[in-house]
């Protein structure tokens, strides 16, 4: 039929699509949060799942990634809430609370990992340290039907979250339990073999198919000053490992904890909950104190700063320490200087220290927390090899970092690997990652509704029970509603309400673009909550 | 027919020549399925007449009758008056423009109001005379640059005020009459299901954006819509028997800059003097509005925000299948 040519009839004959020079197109994008989410979670899909109250298939979604949810709910740096579009309406969605509330739940009711497939593979791997980034290769491999032994050189897996994370910050249980559920899908735990030294490297390379090397960074720093050991003088990790292992010290009535990261926060924190008086020398300044320069400040995370100083600890900023002054074979005290410059030349961490502004800071313990490294004796030879048959991960990997990026190591890890080995699994790499800034989100959609935060309650000394609670059951339900769901479609219907064309359809499961009859007003795009749908420009 | 949706049953079907973006087309499709097929309607010349009835095509899927401009009240109470006699429960809905309410329309209105006729009455409010190429009519606010307004050395646009056709309406004690606008769906979907519910005249002012008239970017057309109601300009409300009865309170009035600088009908507006002491004015007449209806009220803050609020799953406002005619 011509367009002259009309018959009498319904308007449905004339295709009104041919006058549309752009058109909707929806498209599911990658949210803020998950960009940031070192673990690489899906976190809008199981928040979405929270949301519909489908807890359990909540649990498994966010599980794809992190099998440590009730861990890093409670101890990870949420850098999610960092990225949250939310902001730009109220303030960030509480994900690390809801993901704690998922693992919680988890635990409490006793839900187990599944297996994705029945059947083993014949090849075999190894994972020496069973860290975050050792468990997280582990699950993934083991999910997948691979064989797994793991290899620990301590009397039990966790890591630094066992021995470095101090319990008021994340109870022994529920640590133990989520690990144990990881080791429910079949992996073999040799706990008190380390590798390098009890066994030789070169048998593992004969036995198994694959090595995956997650042995942390467990070699403290040392400070320059000679003088700095000896009784009384401690690591940070050293210090966290006798208290975590119910074996604390004795402390004396004062304390200096050398270092700004967050294993100097816990170490004196935990010092004070054993009695003493700390103070915390930090070479950098205080957060929000150097603008556009991250690394003159300090590096324990916000709320730790503040929960230390709430507990009664001192944090001194810009200050670095020149010798630990000794008397009667125990330290007196800590020789301590104004910081002048923090890097040397070549841009590492060295703090110089100005002539004349010494002063003395009496402390009958001093412990620094200034940074540690990777102990590569006895593996040497597994360094040199390339993957598949060997791959690093974790702090190994990357040098001091947080349990979620080592998590996410293990799973990039298992995930090169899995590719290679099993049908039907691609490499984490291929996921689409258009992003979704909030001016892309329609905010009028969105009511404010103040975020959902657990009371906090401050410690007195000598409590080692953990300070932050959870959310109850009526916030964790509150909390969930208030993700924005960027870039994901949740069936709204505004599109197919405002359409004036007729040209959105509804399905069952989506809507759809009638491209007969779309003019290509862009109204669908526009008013759409989640900046799901793109306008795409049909001219060229 | 248009049966490509199994969710709704697209009275006022794809097709029809309405321009990309077009406001009344949104709002009668929004009304037209919210009261579903089983009805009467009698439309006035405007717009929506002459863009659903091109060349013979219909985009109407219900019985639809046009006869003049000024008669689209009548013909609705004479076709009610029929079915009356027969018994018959049918309802009769009238669609119009502003033109074939607020002034070529207003006597025949009248006249049905005041005897009592069973009918609904819809006005898609797009302020001015579109299809016939935007000239102002009694609906046009304010300082509007129209082209039998146009801005110039002696007006900065439209002379005279918008008139206020609900307080007409209302003067005759009916028993419902409402304001509501696109953007406010659900809001919109309430007041012609209430009005649904209600047997004698009743009378709906939906307001609808017109891109080509307004001069707003096609996309905006939503937008537009919720600031008006947003600065006051356009306040939402329910008269029952003449009285308020009840009003979408305002999370917070915004300035009518917001509104006016989104539309050319405005520009002239920011570029004079003259122009800045006209859009003072249109923020005194927004405040008026804002004042006699009491939309500030901080007991009830917030009702616009809740309205537009987008649900989960909510899958839009008609989940009524389409009915297939029986043979």
């Amino acid at each position: 039929m011509t367009r002259l040519d009309f018959a009498p009839g319904s308007s449905i004959a004339y295709h009104t699509g041919d006058w549309r020079v752009q058109q909707p197109v929806y498209r599911d994008k990658w949210p803020p949060c998950s960009r940031a989410c070192p673990c690489g979670e899906d976190i809008q899909a199981w928040l979405a799942l929270a949301n519909d109250h489908e807890w359990e298939a909540a649990w498994r979604k966010l599980t794809e990634r992190n099998p440590l949810p009730a861990v890093l709910g409670r101890i990870c740096f949420h850098p999610c809430e960092g990225a949250c579009n939310r902001r730009a309406l109220d303030t960030a969605v509480n994900v690390h609370a809801l993901e704690r509330e998922l693992g919680d739940r988890a635990l409490r009711n006793g839900w187990r990992h599944e297996r994705l497939t029945a059947r083993f593979t014949n090849r075999k791997v190894a994972v020496i340290g069973a860290g975050p980034a050792g468990l997280s290769f582990a699950f993934q491999m083991a999910r997948h039907g691979v064989p797994v032994t793991l290899f620990e050189a301590t009397d039990r897996p966790g890591g630094t979250l066992a021995s470095g994370i101090p319990a008021y910050r994340l109870p022994r249980d529920v640590l133990e339990r989520e690990i144990d559920a990881i080791l429910d899908l079949g992996i073999t735990l040799q706990t008190g073999v380390r590798i390098g030294t009890d066994r030789d490297v070169d048998c593992l390379r004969e036995s198994f198919d694959a090595i995956f090397l997650a042995i942390g960074a467990q070699r403290p720093r040392r400070h320059p000053d000679g003088g700095a050991e000896g009784a009384g003088i401690l690591t940070g990790l050293d210090f966290l490992h006798q208290v975590n292992t119910g074996s604390p010290p004795a402390v004396p009535s004062r304390v200096a904890v050398i270092g700004g990261g967050n294993t100097a926060m816990d170490a004196a924190r935990c010092a004070r909950r054993l009695g003493a008086d700390v103070t915390v020398i930090c070479a950098q300044g205080p957060h929000g104190s150097q603008p556009g320069h991250p690394d003159a400040e300090i590096t324990a995370l916000p709320e730790e700063v503040r929960q230390a100083e709430a507990e009664g600890i001192r944090i001194r900023y810009r200050l670095g320490v020149r010798r630990v002054v000794h008397g009667g074979g125990q330290p007196a005290g800590v020789e301590i200087a104004r910081v002048d410059r923090l890097h040397d030349l070549e841009g590492r961490f060295h703090p110089r220290l100005f002539a004349g502004t010494e002063e003395f800071l009496p402390a009958g313990m001093v412990i620094f927390a200034i940074g540690q490294e990777v102990d590569w004796r006895g593996l040497d030879t597994l360094k040199t090899l390339s993957p598949p048959e060997v791959m690093v991960g974790g702090d190994a990997a990357s040098g001091p970092r947080f349990a979620a990026t080592a998590i996410g190591s293990g799973f990039q890890a298992a995930s090169t690997l899995l590719a290679r080995w099993v049908e039907g699994v691609t490499t984490h790499a291929e996921r689409e990652s258009r992003e979704i800034p909030a001016q892309a989100l329609n905010l009028a959609y969105y009511r404010p509704e103040p975020r959902q935060e657990p009371p906090a309650s401050f410690a007195s000394p000598n409590d080692f029970r953990e300070i932050v609670p959870g959310l109850d059951a009526a916030a964790v339900e509150k909390e969930a509603v208030r993700c924005l769901s960027c870039g994901v479609c949740f069936h709204c219907g505004n599109c197919w309400n405002f359409c004036p064309d007729a040209a959105i359809l509804r399905r069952e499961d989506r809507f759809t673009v009638d491209t007969d009859y779309c003019k290509g007003c862009g109204i669908c795009a526009r008013e759409c909550p989640c900046g799901h749908i793109d306008m795409e420009s049909l001219l060229t | 027919m248009d049966t490509r949706d199994p969710f709704r049953e697209n009275v006022l079907a794809a097709g029809h020549r309405a321009c990309a973006g077009c406001g009344e087309a949104m709002a009668a499709r929004m009304v037209t399925d919210l009261i579903g097929s089983e009805a009467i309607y009698v439309a006035a010349t405007g717009c929506l007449q002459v863009f659903t009835t091109h060349n013979a095509q219909s985009a109407w899927q219900v019985p639809w009758i046009h006869s003049v401009f000024a008669n689209a009240a009548a013909v609705a109470a004479g076709i009610e008056a029929a079915l009356r006699a027969r018994g018959d429960n049918t309802p009769v809905v009238v669609q119009a423009g502003d033109g074939g309410t607020f002034d070529i329309g207003l006597q025949c209105l009248s006249g049905m109001i005041e005897r009592g006729h069973d009918v609904l009455f819809v006005c898609y409010d797009n302020e001015g005379y579109m299809n016939t190429g935007v000239q102002r009519s009694g609906s046009t606010p304010h300082a509007v640059r129209t082209t039998t307004s146009p801005p110039g050395r002696l007006r900065a646009g439209k002379r005279h005020l918008k008139k206020d056709v609900l307080a007409i309406v209302g003067a005759h004690h009916l028993p419902y009459a409402a304001t509501a606008t696109v953007a406010f769906f659900s809001d919109l979907q309430d007041k012609v299901k209430k009005a649904l519910s209600i047997r004698g005249p009743r009378f709906l002012q939906v307001l609808a954006p017109c891109p080509l008239g307004w001069d707003h970017a096609a996309e905006r057309t939503v937008e537009v819509a919720r600031l008006a109601v947003e600065t006051g300009l356009f306040p939402l409300v329910e008269l029952e028997y003449g009285t308020p009865t009840s009003v979408m309170h305002l999370a917070r009035q915004r300035p009518v800059e917001d509104y006016l600088e989104l539309q050319g009908r405005f520009r002239h507006l920011f570029a004079s003097d003259r122009g800045r002491e006209e859009i003072r004015h249109l923020q005194a007449l927004a405040d008026t509005h804002v004042a006699h209806y009491g939309l500030l009220d901080p007991d009830r803050p917030g009702a616009t925000e809740a309205s537009v609020a987008a649900r989960r799953h909510a899958w839009g406002g008609y989940a009524r299948p389409r009915r297939e005619p029986s043979s």
